[in-house]
């Protein structure tokens, strides 16, 4: 039975599979950029502190970031949800997903104890916790993997791109003026 | 494709996908360039707050004026804490005793950052910031240690609005604190000073309350070990 089961899941994805797969990737991806932003979005300072506690920005920079960085963060989520220009918001997301992963492993690396700021925390610990730069690497990792697999195939069903990429059937007199 | 498919059908589809490709360019650059006009509108929302020179409160210490001053002890103790920071109240009610002895010693010199932190935890009200600048407040009058005990002995809960400013100004009224003291919450005086406060916090890699340093080296947040830190420092 077992190997009939893999040839049906093969045989799903090589027709209308695909278009599911990456449907389901870009909501994911979505909803968690969508998530991350608007936690952030509502006070200007509060993600700066978090990256200013990464100690890689100087201070004025790392609040110019964090004031921006949740704008654009909606900004990908909305894309996402709709499929416009879905390999390039794609694209952006894998690059700013490996940034954070490298903010994360730097912090690690030196032994500082922070919140990864991800969700909007002010990047302090409270008393009691402790870091969780594994689960967030983890977690960070699974989304490029979504970011991926949509730079490799950004079509899919409900989105916009294809709407606006759609071409009707062109009346084969025309080309013969 | 069909068989009827003609020579003018393959140029079409030459030109159809042409433009499909043109199309998937400019839809590509257009939200490239939403994404830059986007985070460009987020550095404008960090950049455009005000340069005015901040009005200070009384008691600052002496070298810094981001912290109210207690006692003139040898040993110096900075203490970060945000007014809606429910450790934070743990930390003052746990430390109240051991600061006050302290100090009658002589030993020490307290300096309280009251931090805003939290304001994202108040539906808006940005709480931590109005109860930071109305302890400033009360330090003008020379009551800030009695106002900022009174403020973490009421402290809301987080992700409620807290205490009115009004419920501010009632809280000094009670501590037989005058007008001059009701018109400073009013006007949010120190509000300026709240963010100097909290930027000059960050800047020195405070990223949590309460926060304690000793003669500037961290310490955990707790009787004991600031005991042991103010000991070994003399």
């Amino acid at each position: 039975m077992r190997p009939r089961v893999r040839y049906l899941a093969l045989r799903w994805l090589a027709g209308n599979g695909w278009p599911w797969a990456t449907t389901a990737a870009r909501a994911g991806l979505a909803v968690v950029w969508l998530f991350a932003g608007t936690r952030k979005i509502g006070d200007v300072d509060d993600f700066g502190r978090a990256i200013n506690a990464y100690r890689i920005l100087p201070y004025d920079m790392a609040m110019a970031t964090g004031a921006a960085l949740p704008l654009v963060e909606v900004m990908l989520g909305m894309l996402l949800l709709l499929g416009l220009a879905t390999r390039v918001v794609a694209g952006v997301s894998a690059a700013l997903l490996i940034v954070f992963m490298t903010g994360i492993v730097w912090v690690w690396a030196h032994g500082y104890r922070i919140d990864c700021g991800c969700f909007g925390s002010g990047g302090g610990l409270g008393v009691g916790e402790s870091p969780t730069y594994l689960f967030d690497l983890v977690r960070d990792s699974t989304l490029l993997a979504l970011a991926v697999l949509l730079l490799i195939r950004p079509g899919g069903w409900l989105a916009v791109d294809n709407w606006l990429h759609h071409e009707t059937q062109i009346p084969s007199g025309e080309g013969n003026r | 494709m069909t068989p009827s498919r003609t020579p003018s059908a393959a140029v079409a589809a030459q030109f159809a996908a042409e433009r499909r490709r043109r199309r998937t360019l400019w839809t590509s650059l257009a939200v490239v360039v939403v994404l830059a006009v986007i985070s460009v509108a987020g550095y404008q929302r960090y950049s455009r707050r005000p340069a005015d020179p901040i009005r200070l409160p009384a008691g600052t210490a002496t070298g810094d004026d981001t912290g109210i001053a207690r006692g003139a002890g040898p040993v110096k103790i900075d203490v970060f804490t945000d007014f809606l920071c429910p450790s934070c109240k743990q930390f003052e009610e746990s430390t109240a005793d051991l600061f006050d002895t302290m100090i009658g010693d002589g030993r020490v010199t307290i300096v309280a950052h009251p931090v805003a932190f939290l304001d994202r935890m108040s539906n808006d009200s940005e709480y931590s910031t109005r109860a930071s600048a109305a302890s400033a407040c009360a330090a003008d009058a020379g009551r800030y240690v009695d106002y900022s005990r009174e403020l973490f002995r009421r402290q809301p809960v987080e992700h409620t609005s807290g205490m009115s400013d009004s419920e501010l100004i009632d809280i000094g009224h009670s501590l037989g604190l005058d007008e001059r003291f009701a018109d400073c919450v009013q006007k949010r005086t120190y509000q300026g000073w709240v963010a100097h406060v909290t930027e000059r916090a960050v800047r020195q890699q405070i990223t949590g309350t309460p926060s304690v340093t000793v003669n500037g080296h961290a310490v955990r947040a707790d009787p004991a070990e600031i005991t042991a830190a103010v000991a070994a420092e003399r």
